[in-house]
């Protein structure tokens, strides 16, 4: 197999700023001294999240949801195969890694609505309960994604991680993307600072 | 008690913990007594703590930075700008009846402001002060 062209720009920018703001939002959550850095940070985590799931319907191949969301028995199907070490190498996202993406996807929404409510103080006490439950959730997937992460680059013999940076990894010719989509990726970067704003507004 | 019931009183725990200031204030008196027996709540002594200037933080150096040197007058967020309601029960009914809201902002602003915890005498002091009509 070749190493061919696999992930825009736009999704590995918005991959590695997601994990960024999540890491911020994450540390000064419960910090009245950096409150306006968490809501800034969570702002634009759900910026880079609303951008994915556009990203997921008008994105490059590999990017598309239509592309790479496959039903559950095709996840189990892989999640064996990783622990027969027989998993069959997929270009882009492999099945299970799919779930792990709607799940990020949906709980980061989620996670967004919960803390702009409760920033606006537009629910009580139990408010804040339910986003700091959805974030703990969201830090579940994270952790599960990494371990998949982890042991998808072990079977497959491919540094996944390196090509979620370069955006290069193995596949046939044929499935290669045209190219790495930098006008998109430069959209992102001015949506993300107004996400932020508008959330700390 | 059979399990459904048990499971639904969990769910409408936070309805159920409502309390008022006074009792929160017993709670933290008697907490307070053990460690140092004929304590009683001063309120002079809360509105020292109140309106002492501890710098821990260069933001927020004193309770008075958000919440203004008057507990029953509305506040503003020192870093955020957004508006606090005001602390003192007699001018914010909701104050002081929620024991895990009093719990998660005493150790929050205690840490952030004052720079370590509070101890049950201090927060019995701090409530007296805020039952004080001026």
């Amino acid at each position: 197999m070749d190493r061919i062209r696999v992930w825009d720009l736009p999704t590995r920018l918005g991959h590695w700023l997601l994990a960024a703001t999540f890491l911020v939002a994450w540390v000064t959550g419960d910090s009245e001294t950096w409150r306006l850095v968490h809501v800034l940070a969570g702002g634009a985590f759900t910026g880079i999240v609303a951008f994915r799931v556009l990203w997921g319907i008008v994105g490059t191949r590999h990017a598309r949801f239509t592309h790479f969301v496959r039903g559950p028995g095709a996840a189990l199907a892989y999640l064996r195969g990783l622990l027969t070490g027989r998993a069959p190498h997929f270009t882009g996202h492999n099945p299970a890694g799919a779930y792990a993406v709607l799940a990020l996807l949906s709980l980061g929404l989620l996670a967004g609505a919960s803390g702009w409510l409760a920033y606006q103080e537009l629910g009580g006490e139990w408010l804040e309960e339910l986003h700091e439950g959805v974030v703990n959730a969201v830090l579940a997937v994270v952790l599960l994604h990494l371990a998949g992460v982890a042991l998808g680059s072990l079977a497959h013999g491919e540094n996944l991680a390196r090509a979620m940076v370069t955006g290069w990894k193995r596949g046939t010719p044929g499935e290669a993307i045209s190219g790495s989509r930098w006008p998109a990726a430069l959209l992102l970067l001015p949506w993300v600072a107004l996400a932020a704003w508008w959330m700390a507004r | 008690m059979k399990r459904p019931v048990l499971i639904a009183l969990l769910l409408v725990s936070p309805a159920l913990h409502a309390e008022t200031p006074r009792q929160l204030l017993d709670t933290f008196s008697a907490e307070a007594a053990r460690a140092q027996p004929g304590f009683a709540p001063s309120a002079q002594r809360g509105a020292a703590l109140y309106r002492s200037a501890f710098k821990h933080s260069r933001a927020m150096p004193a309770c008075t930075a958000c919440h203004t040197d008057n507990p029953a007058a509305p506040g503003r967020h020192a870093v955020t700008g957004k508006a606090i309601g005001a602390l003192a029960p007699h001018a914010n009914a909701e104050r002081f009846t929620d024991p895990a809201k009093v719990a998660k902002w005493f150790h929050r602003n205690c840490t952030e402001v004052v720079g370590r915890e509070c101890s049950a005498a201090e927060k019995a002091d701090f409530i007296q002060f805020m039952l004080e009509r001026s």
